[in-house]
């Protein structure tokens, strides 16, 4: 067994403090000294890395009080096997998206915003880290404003561009929104707890209702469906180091609050099945509207909300678990959601590498652009193949995994006959159908992007790009097929993780099929590789003949023949044209020899364009209206001022006549 | 208790007289009179009265009755202002608040939980009466100096709710009162003959473009 190592406490503390010594060393070379940067943000992540590996293979959580006041209160870190999870990814993927921006957001191209990009990377990965060690209300709220601040600026990059302006503008004002929740929360967490210390508190019943305060604020960051108004556009605008960041473990922090206050706090009853609720709505719209899109980048965001929602599919069942009592099919929901944590930061990390890379290559995000990428960039194409049958589920890699032990504890829940059967149910059949809308929506987009013939010039002319780029994603598709087909090796991390969050869930053995599971995943691989192998060789061997693609009898093809990314999603966005509420603009071909026809389709923002934005509007109708009482005429202020009085006098009088 | 109270009345009329005169100086002359009044009502109050009682009562008539008015109108003939020429509340509604307002304090001040000393008094409803014309005037009229005034009866109306406590609080407390005021006609004084310079008006509807 792992506990039984003799381990000295110390150690974790020490690479803890490796880790922030070298990310600040990393803000102060981050201007003039690129490598230096580099380097020393390395190190430091690998530090962070290490310390969380130590965590989570069974050193023990660590915990580290000092004297030392900030902010009035004293400093109290922690990292245990929860944080430790969410540090571990924010470490791998702070790596890997440093390495790939030292090519992909050079001096040489941005030579106004690489060094302030450079810099607010570190200052972004340090303030997540001080959200996920302290335990300390204010500390978290200093950590969180400075996270929030931080992904500010490195959404706006490039901030000549109005678009970035507007999604970094959107993000700040909807990320404050969040921010005002948690204070709220936290300070209302303070005044009943008399501390702003925080830990488990759950024989407090009298603060489950502070629940749904802090579900919005975190809802909110993690981009849970009605809340993610904000995520599409900046996902979108950010540099595409950034969008793997922000998508990749900045959703994740707001994931993180979630599971470790609803660990740690008492819960209102219903609370699971709300956040199950939530969760099987974002994966289904989520994808829905990711098949609307026609902006690789954006298509990738909402699919951010998918898996968001697959995540607190399996945090609402653990949820419901915990409140009726049932801990075997509870803990495989809640490690199938924590182990998408994970998952969905290493596959969409590489995806978004991948999309970034496109991007660097043909400078356009939009796919009816794109086509026949392939040919020129075969590495990237492969990466993101590989990123993208992970991400819709697919054995053998990581996307499998996790949605399989959400669907075990899922029909968990259906077997045990009790209440959750009528959540469980809808619930898998959703979540079946979310990951068949997922693998449409990225054969469409692998279609689109990557075989075909090229539809743009600049397609045509695109080039793979170098090694700095490809390594990250070379080592995230690395560990998309490791957890693939090694789930075991992740089993004690996650099965710890569970036990700190619940006490009572910390000793259970594997599920017998998961050895059965990774098995089955290496003869997958093993076989579908060596097909694909000879495959390869026999085509190498013939030889390829070149052809017009669907010369049928058509002496005239291009490449506008081709399907696009709307005509090959359309029946998919037909069924959800109810929510999706597309946007057509067609003019049909007419008369014997037509001139001129167009289609034109757009998917709106719909809960941003028909919920928030006519929210925003009415207040800002009644403030202009309010603002009409302040006109500068002293008389009427002296009315003001004595209906005041009167109406104090009424409710004086009122109050002492019986 | 008797004398008090004709004294009471009589300034509830003058209050009536400043609302219905449209000139300044009518205006001024009925708050300087109630002024004097004010200023009397101590030496009715207290039985024993001793120097101080007497320097503080003639300090106030001497104040509200003399010099605050012998600033205002100073001020007026420095501006050549005579008149309220078009007021927000015209002089007939304003009457009729200032009626409405007597009334409605006469009905209050008997619904109010009062020492049974002071039941029978007008002290509370002639205070009540005097800042509802204090505030009548100051949201009615445009010009400075009648909005001077305007605060010059409400503080007069505050001075009839102190004269309540005289048992409790010293006379002193409320010459301090009168001090400030003082000093704050001073300051208005200073304001007015601003407002005079720069926008060669007292109307301090003109203030507007000030507002941001």
């Amino acid at each position: 067994m792992w506990n039984e190592r003799p381990v000295r406490r110390v150690n974790t503390g020490w690479l803890v403090l490796v880790a922030v010594c070298c990310l600040l060393g990393g803000i102060a070379a981050a201007r003039a000294a690129t490598r230096a940067w580099l380097a020393l943000t390395l190190t430091g992540v690998a530090a962070g890395l290490a310390a969380a590996a130590r965590v989570l293979i069974g050193a023990g959580a660590w915990e580290w009080t000092s004297a030392m006041r900030v902010g009035g209160e004293t400093l109290h870190l922690r990292l245990d096997s929860i944080s430790a999870m969410f540090l571990a990814l924010l470490c791998v993927i702070a790596g890997a998206g440093a390495v790939y921006s030292s090519a992909y957001w050079t001096d040489a191209m941005h030579p106004r915003s690489a060094g302030a990009g450079r810099r607010w990377w570190n200052v972004l990965v340090l303030s997540i880290v001080v959200v996920l060690l302290a335990s300390n209300g204010v500390h978290f709220l200093l950590g969180w404003e400075a996270f929030t601040i931080s992904a500010y600026f490195l959404i706006t990059l490039d901030r000549d561009n109005p678009d970035v302006r507007r999604a970094g503008w959107l993000y700040l004002a909807v990320s404050h929104v969040a921010v005002l929740l948690l204070f709220t929360f936290f300070a209302l967490l303070a005044v009943r707890t008399g501390t702003w210390d925080l830990g488990p508190m759950q024989e407090r019943a009298e603060l489950a209702p502070l629940f749904w305060l802090m579900l919005v604020g975190f809802g909110i960051k993690a981009g849970v469906f009605p809340l993610h108004v904000w995520l599409p556009s900046a996902h979108a605008n950010a540099p595409s180091h950034v969008s793997a960041m922000l998508s990749g473990v900045a959703l994740k922090i707001g994931v993180y609050g979630l599971v470790r206050f609803a660990g740690w706090l008492p819960t209102p009853p219903e609370a699971g099945w709300v956040v199950a609720t939530l969760g099987v709505t974002s994966a289904v719209l989520g994808v829905a509207f990711a098949l609307g899109q026609h902006d690789i980048k954006r298509l990738l965001a909402y699919h951010s909300v998918e898996n968001v929602g697959i995540i607190l599919i399996g945090l609402g069942f653990g949820m419901v678990a915990t409140a009726q009592g049932y801990p075997a099919w509870g803990r495989l929901a809640l490690i199938g959601g924590l182990l998408h944590v994970w998952n969905h930061g290493l596959f969409k990390g590489l995806l978004f590498l991948g999309a970034g890379s496109v991007l660097h290559a043909t400078g356009t995000r939009e796919m009816s652009r794109l086509g026949g990428l392939w040919r020129r960039m075969p590495w990237t194409t492969a990466l993101f193949a590989l990123g993208a049958v992970a991400i819709c589920g697919l054995p053998p890699l990581n996307g499998f995994v996790s949605e399989w032990l959400v669907f075990l504890g899922l029909f968990g829940a259906v077997l045990s006959r009790g209440s959750s059967v009528w959540m469980a149910i809808p619930a898998a059949i959703l979540l079946a159908l979310t990951g068949a809308l997922a693998l449409a929506c990225f054969v469409k987009v692998c279609g689109v992007v990557f075989l075909g013939a090229p539809r743009s010039e600049t397609a045509a002319r695109a080039h793979e790009s170098g090694l700095a780029m490809r390594l990250p994603m070379l080592g995230l598709a690395g560990g998309c097929v490791a957890i693939g087909v090694a789930p075991l090796l992740v089993w004690p991390a996650l099965s710890r993780a569970v036990g700190t969050w619940h006490g009572g869930w910390m000793d259970a053995a594997e599920p017998a099929p998961l050895m059965m599971l990774g098995a089955v995943q290496t003869g997958v691989l093993v076989i579908g590789g060596a097909v694909a192998w000879m495959l390869w060789r026999r085509v190498r061997a013939v030889g390829c003949v070149t052809a017009p693609t669907w010369d049928c009898g058509y002496a005239l093809p291009t490449a506008r023949m081709q399907y696009t990314a709307g005509s090959f999603a359309g029946i998919v966005t037909e069924w959800f044209a109810f929510i999706l509420r597309p946007v057509l603009h067609m003019e049909r071909p007419e008369g014997l020899a037509p001139q001129s026809a167009s289609h034109w389709q757009h998917t709106p923002e719909t809960v941003l364009e028909r919920a928030v934005e006519p929210l925003g509007a009415l207040v800002l109708q009644g403030a202009v209206a309010a603002r009409r009482l302040q006109h500068g005429r002293v008389q009427a202020y002296l009315v003001y001022l004595l209906i005041g009085v009167a109406l104090l006098a009424a409710v004086v009088l009122s109050g002492v006549s019986p | 208790m008797r004398d008090l109270n004709l004294l009471i009345g009589l300034a509830m009329g003058l209050n009536l007289v400043a609302l219905g005169s449209s000139r300044l100086p009518s205006i001024i002359r009925a708050t300087a009179l109630q002024g004097v009044l004010l200023g009397i009502m101590p030496l009715l109050l207290e039985h024993d009265f001793g120097w101080q009682v007497v320097a503080v009562a003639v300090a106030t008539a001497i104040g509200k009755g003399v010099v605050i008015p012998g600033l205002l109108q100073r001020a007026m003939r420095a501006a050549h202002i005579e008149r309220e020429v078009e007021p927000f509340i015209g002089f007939v509604p304003s009457l009729l608040l200032g009626a409405f307002g007597t009334i409605a304090a006469l009905a209050v001040a008997r619904s109010l939980p009062l020492l049974p000393e002071h039941a029978k008094s007008l002290l509370v409803p002639g205070a009540l009466a005097s800042m509802l014309t204090g505030f009548v005037l100051l949201i009615g009229r445009v010009k400075a100096i009648s909005q001077v005034c305007g605060y010059l009866i409400f503080e007069n109306g505050i001075y009839l709710f102190g004269l309540l406590l005289i048992g409790s609080t010293p006379l002193l407390v409320e010459a301090g009162v009168l001090l400030d005021l003082t000093v704050g006609i001073f300051v208005i004084g200073i304001i007015v003959d601003r407002i005079q310079r720069a926008f060669d008006s007292l109307d301090t509807r003109k203030l507007t473009v000030l507002r941001e």
